[in-house]
């Protein structure tokens, strides 16, 4: 029997939740936009390029306005940016939102994905270890050190060598969409995905592993065991859910490292995201793309924290009360 | 009820890896007559607007969409393009070009005289990075519709070579204020670009235009080029067969892409040692003495060096000039043989016989062990190297003077007189002390006043490149040799003047 509260309640939580998020990214903006500027002294030059004369070098610097003060820069960034105005990126041009809105969906697509294969993986290990113990638990937990020990890169690069250079079951690199077709797109994410999982559903695993063993030992288990509901009933509907919570918050954080994990997976497999144009971006000191990654970062984090804390109340409404 | 949804979730299974291997297989070339031409790039585009573009590496994305007013044959001589015929007054300051008369931009924009003289005087003033190749241009006038002429302040050898590269483009006269021209390429070249296909920053597509006054000159159908700025990534590509052609971003990925089954041409453009910059030793006295300068030289073990940097995919030099230059003599390669010996005596006779210390530039764009090995071949003469960390401020305080030497990969140009202008005359950016050298300066001034192959002009480009030797104003280690490989159904015609084939040398082998 769970609980009715308040809808009052919730909404007082969304809009708490909501407000530290708008202090966070109103910080964080400001963090990253001096940093960016203090931190880059010779941002034309590398624009223009190191064969440059000093001059060309003055004229880019001064028509990316580089020669006005911080402040004003900011200023000017940050009325144009509440407007939806990103700016156009220095290096390419092309308007930051457009450019984010094409290559969101790369890593979104590899991040959800690999989200979904590591939480399916990990609870599905998780309980296995937890419901049976003995081997099948050392087996799992062995397993998850080992996929949480090896680096996401050299897992990418085994990953290509085996199945898209010399089976050429996929392509090794490249990116379809999937509006183009279903399937060349299923075929670009496959090796991305498996890569950015494997180190989450080691952690992941072991926290579901830990949460149903904990779970196991409540007296409501023995009670559910003693009016007769079979073995895996008791563990995939009560324990399990029981345990969920703890495996949720890994997860919500999982999903935001491999946001950041994505970047070097995407070098490998040559995937035009968010977090390939990052670094690009990031070496010549492009600061509106730079801001714009930064914003859209932090958005997808706050709402990704605020959907786990949902999902928690969801799970246990125990949290939703407190 | 158990087996059912094990069936269904294989059925799902099967039906997801059955789709995963169908877009397998729409993967690769297709083999019909005009192909895509599927090409590697391994620098992002700087921008589509003439008047910030850059070439080298980047050229083919710019090829593709624009036209330059004349072109260059693989040899680096001087074709016909948008301009037919083009002469020289007496005084070799004044070009007249005779444009074609059947040229159109792709938004339907006549190409004449008055656009041509626009683009090229936005070039001078605008920011690409060879924006400087035109300060030299007093100015460009149409006289009629199809005829311009260009007015220089000084005899300019390379200004019909600049016309064949990024100054030389021609865009339409409605990008010129427009803010999207950076991304948005309006040109009367052989293609246009696809942009609801293209990934800026990733992939670049590119389809026919079908009124193009060259058709035949570019088979393809279709261009897509893609940008690998991660080795790993374009060698994934190439041992993957995902792409037809491209260039390899150092002489060690040679051996996994010929095990692909790619043909490579291997070509020299860039050398790599130190500059000797402060030659009145104004920041560093030691380096004021040309014996000191001789001695770094002597102090480089080149055959090391090409081996330890490059895994031996370099040729040894003492000479910066490109072997396609006239100032380039094959005997200089070896004018200062590794002698540790020879050093220490050049550096005792100048005044220094326990070394002196000598301070330059670091930055985390080389590898440490470059550092230390140049460190320690200097060491071996007495030259204590003090290291000087430094962040994106390397390349202005470098060409500002900061320090008396530093090592650096730079370009060798095509010719003697774009190597001169880049780092030789007092103007020049990157000759950082500004030193003015009276020979230099007057075989310069001969070299300006005819053509690159002219028997005078050749000459005192060989006595001016002997006397830069002789005077030790680098210390270069080798020549860094790059490939540009191509698969068994593309065929490349490699380009003498430039990093990368020009568009029109790329087609299908059959």
């Amino acid at each position: 029997m769970v609980p009715r509260i308040h809808n009052s309640h919730m909404i007082t939580f969304i809009l708490r939740r909501l407000a530290t998020g708008v202090a966070m990214l109103v910080t964080i903006s400001i963090t990253a936009f001096v940093l960016l500027n203090l931190g880059a002294t010779d941002t034309a030059r590398r624009l223009v390029g190191q064969t440059a004369s000093a001059e060309i070098v003055a004229r880019k610097a001064a028509e990316l306005g580089l020669d006005r003060p911080l402040g004003e820069r900011f200023f000017e960034w940050i009325t144009a940016a509440l407007t939806g105005d990103l700016g156009r990126s220095w290096q390419s041009g092309q308007s930051v939102v457009d450019a984010i809105a094409t290559r969101l969906p790369v890593t979104l697509s590899l991040t959800i994905g690999a989200v979904i294969v590591s939480a399916a993986l990990a609870i599905a290990l998780g309980a296995l270890a937890a419901g049976r113990r003995g081997w099948t638990d050392r087996v799992v937990q062995v397993l998850s050190v080992i996929g949480g020990a090896i680096p996401g890169f050299l897992i990418a690069l085994i990953l290509v060598l085996v199945f898209a250079i010399s089976l050429r079951w996929f392509p090794a690199t490249g990116y379809v969409r999937p509006e183009d077709s279903l399937g060349g797109w299923l075929a670009t994410i496959a090796l991305p995905v498996i890569a950015l999982s494997i180190g989450a559903i080691g952690s992941v695993a072991q926290q579901v592993r830990g949460s149903m063993i904990d779970a196991l030992r409540h007296d409501y288990v023995r009670t559910l065991r003693a009016r007769g509901l079979p073995h895996h009933r008791v563990v995939y509907r009560h324990v399990l859910r029981n345990a969920a919570g703890p495996a949720l918050s890994t997860l919500g954080l999982q999903f935001i490292v491999m946001f950041g994990g994505a970047v070097i997976v995407e070098q490998v497999f040559s995937l035009p995201g968010i977090g390939q144009s990052a670094v690009a971006a990031t070496v010549v000191g492009d600061v509106p793309f730079v801001m714009g990654i930064v914003i859209v970062t932090a958005i997808l984090v706050v709402i990704v924290n605020l959907a786990v804390d949902l999902l928690q109340g969801w799970l246990n409404p125990k949290v939703r009360l407190s | 009820m158990k087996h059912s949804n094990t069936a269904w979730r294989m059925s799902a299974l099967g039906a997801v890896a059955a789709l995963a291997l169908t877009g397998c297989a729409t993967q690769g070339n297709a083999s019909d007559e005009n192909p895509t031409l599927r090409l590697g790039v391994v620098t992002p585009l700087a921008s589509f607007a003439p008047w910030e573009a850059s070439w080298a590496n980047q050229s083919p994305y710019l090829q593709a969409v624009y036209d330059t007013l004349l072109h260059a044959d693989t040899d680096g001589s001087i074709m016909p393009a948008l301009a037919t015929e083009w002469s020289y007054d007496d005084s070799r300051t004044v070009v007249t070009f005779t444009l074609r008369d059947d040229v159109t931009f792709s938004d339907g924009t006549e190409f004449t005289a008055e656009v041509a003289a626009e683009n090229i005087l936005r070039f001078r003033d605008g920011t690409s990075e060879n924006a400087a190749f035109l300060t030299g241009v007093q100015s460009a006038v149409a006289t009629d519709t199809h005829t311009l002429v260009v007015t220089l302040v000084e005899p300019d050898p390379a200004f019909l070579i600049y016309m064949t590269q990024n100054a030389g483009l021609q865009g339409s006269p409605a990008m010129w204020d427009d803010p999207a021209a950076q991304t948005e390429p309006i040109g009367s070249g052989p293609y246009l670009l696809d942009e609801e296909a293209t990934v800026a920053g990733s992939t670049w597509v590119f389809e026919r235009r079908d009124d193009y006054w060259d058709a035949e000159s570019y088979p393809y159908d279709e261009i897509e080029m893609t940008l690998y700025g991660d080795g790993t990534a374009l060698m994934n590509a190439v041992k993957g067969g995902q792409v037809d052609a491209t260039p390899l971003q150092s002489g060690t990925q040679l051996a996994e892409a010929e095990a692909a089954g790619y043909r490579a041409e291997i070509s020299e453009f860039d050398w790599t040692g130190f500059v000797l910059a402060d030659r009145d030793g104004a920041v560093n006295p030691a380096l004021g003495d040309v014996r000191v300068r001789q001695a770094i030289n002597h102090a480089l073990d080149r055959d090391g060096l090409a081996e330890a940097l490059a895994a031996g995919w370099g040729t040894p030099t003492t000479q910066i000039f490109r072997q396609t230059s006239a100032a380039y003599d094959p005997s200089l390669d070896d004018r200062y043989p590794y002698d540790v010996e020879k050093a220490r005596e050049l550096l005792a006779e100048a005044g220094y016989p326990d070394g002196f210390t000598l301070a330059m530039p670091k930055s985390d764009f080389v590898p440490e062990a470059e550092y230390a090995i140049y460190a320690e071949q200097l060491g071996a003469i007495g030259i204590t190297v003090e290291w000087e960390m430094t962040g994106d401020d390397l390349f202005g305080r470098m060409l500002g003077g900061s320090w008396a030497a530093f090592p650096m990969q730079l370009q060798a140009d095509a010719t003697a007189w774009q190597g001169i202008q880049f780092s030789m005359l007092p103007h020049s950016t990157w000759n950082p002390f500004k030193t003015e050298d009276a020979t230099v300066v007057e075989l310069a001034q001969t070299i300006r006043m005819g053509e690159e192959g002219a028997e005078e002009q050749a000459a005192a480009a060989q006595e001016l490149n002997a006397y830069i030797v002789e005077q030790a104003w680098y210390a270069p280690a080798f020549r860094i040799q790059s490939a540009y490989v191509t698969n068994d159904s593309t065929r490349i015609a490699r380009q003498a003047d430039n990093a990368v084939p020009y568009l029109w040398n790329i087609k299908p082998a059959n």
